[in-house]
């Protein structure tokens, strides 16, 4: 691990859940690591590919990415488009060379906080670990 | 060579009665290209330009890629076993009418490397693992469909590259897109890629920059595979017209393998399949967590 270095992680969070999970993190005082730089989306199923990609090329460590759970999406279906968007994507991005560990999809409901506090912590760990990215 | 050449004949006279009778505006076939030897598209409008069709193993063009551009005439066109799951990929994404189109379907021997002024006696790499030497859709066929199709385990160099470490992988592609001239040609060779404004093109937000940069060969090669997920019908047009010879298909079958692999599914096959991506089954895991 090299020392004093701290991942950049881009976190797309549904307006619906996982904003408001980490939301409720807060207002509970749950601490999560400050690496996490928080995007509101509307819905999980709003994240482009694009947008990920992006994110990588302009220095992001990691990914996550996170939405209501399948089958309590604030729009019915849209987390079951990103689900197949992603299992598809994701291995993708590890076939161009980008490590699997560094883009997460996670489902965290409105009363999750804990858990989401958890997963940016457990995410930070492990990106910490891998370092960071080599120069595109 | 001089394979497939017997089915001329019989092309010829189908497009003739099919101009004559006035029942398509235009055939889209392949002629002699000016060097004599390859194969270019040609639009015969005229009874009279029948007899400059051809078919035998230069015909490389996926031709449904100018269907979409003829939408709103009839028009009949000659297909390989490739070409006609392209049509198939158009018509499930409802881009043309079945009415409209008379497929002229050819049971294909195989096209072989060419390039200007010269013609290999290799078949094409797609043509070694093509698993559909007869046309799944047609109106009309042309050739004897072979008694078997050969079984297919196509992807070994694509589990060669997944073996690869993250590193080399990187410095891989990274050489590769870095020749990338940005030319669009494998865009508009591409069957499939009919967008009206396309995501390169777009100027706010702004994702594939006009600046000369390997950031932006990436996103344009790695999104480019990624809008024909579930879609692509492997003609490897794209990879054939690269001036740069970037390895286009070792990104188009990854995809093609992983959407077989999760999806159970292989695009083109019918006119009726909903592409993978635009649909969903509520009790799959995919490998997620619950």
């Amino acid at each position: 691990m090299i020392e004093g270095y701290q991942p950049k992680i881009i976190g797309f969070l549904c307006n619906w859940c996982g904003y408001a999970g980490a939301d409720l993190a807060g207002t509970s005082r749950i601490t999560y690591p400050a690496n996490i730089r928080v995007i509101r989306v509307p819905c999980s199923g709003r994240v482009d590919p694009l947008l990920v990609l992006k994110s990588f090329q302009r220095g992001a460590d990691g990914v996550l990415i996170a939405g209501c759970h399948p089958g309590e999406c604030h729009y019915v279906e849209g987390n079951y488009y990103t689900r197949r968007r992603f299992a598809l994507f994701h291995p993708f991005l590890e076939y161009l060379g980008i490590e699997k560990e560094r883009f997460r999809v996670e489902w965290v409901s409105a009363s999750e906080g804990k858990k989401f506090s958890k997963l940016v912590s457990s995410f930070t760990e492990e990106l910490a670990k891998l370092g960071p990215r080599r120069e595109a | 060579m001089q394979e497939g050449l017997d089915l001329m004949p019989q092309i010829r006279d189908k497009a003739r009665e099919l101009l004559t009778s006035g029942a398509v505006d235009c055939v889209i076939g392949y002629e002699r290209a000016s060097d004599g030897l390859t194969a270019r598209p040609l639009f015969a409008y005229e009874p009279n330009d029948v007899d400059k069709l051809i078919f035998d193993q230069t015909c490389a063009h996926n031709l449904a890629r100018f269907l979409v551009n003829k939408r709103d005439s009839t028009v009949a066109i000659v297909a390989k076993p490739c070409d006609s799951r392209a049509i198939n990929l158009l018509l499930a994404e409802k881009q043309i009418q079945r009415e409209r189109v008379y497929v002229i379907g050819v049971v294909c021997p195989g096209i072989v490397e060419a390039t200007w002024g010269q013609i290999g006696d290799k078949l094409q790499a797609r043509c070694q693992l093509c698993r559909e030497h007869t046309p799944l859709v047609y109106d009309f066929l042309v050739g004897e469909p072979p008694a078997e199709e050969p079984p297919a385990e196509p992807y070994h160099d694509v589990a060669e590259m997944e073996a690869k470490s993250a590193a080399e992988k990187h410095s891989f592609w990274a050489e590769q897109f870095a020749r990338c001239i940005r030319c669009y040609a494998c865009r508009q060779a591409c069957p499939g890629c009919y967008c009206t404004e396309c995501f390169a093109e777009q100027l706010d937000p702004l994702w594939v920059g006009i600046r000369i940069a390997p950031m932006e060969n990436e996103v344009w090669h790695i999104i480019r595979a990624f809008h024909l997920a579930g879609r692509c019908i492997a003609c490897n047009e794209c990879e054939r017209v690269c001036p740069v010879n970037i390895p286009l298909s070792l990104l188009n079958r990854k995809l093609e393998k992983d959407v077989l692999e999760l999806f159970g599914f292989r695009s083109g096959l019918s006119a009726e399949a909903v592409p993978p991506l635009a649909t969903f089954k509520k009790e799959e895991r995919l490998g997620m967590s619950e």
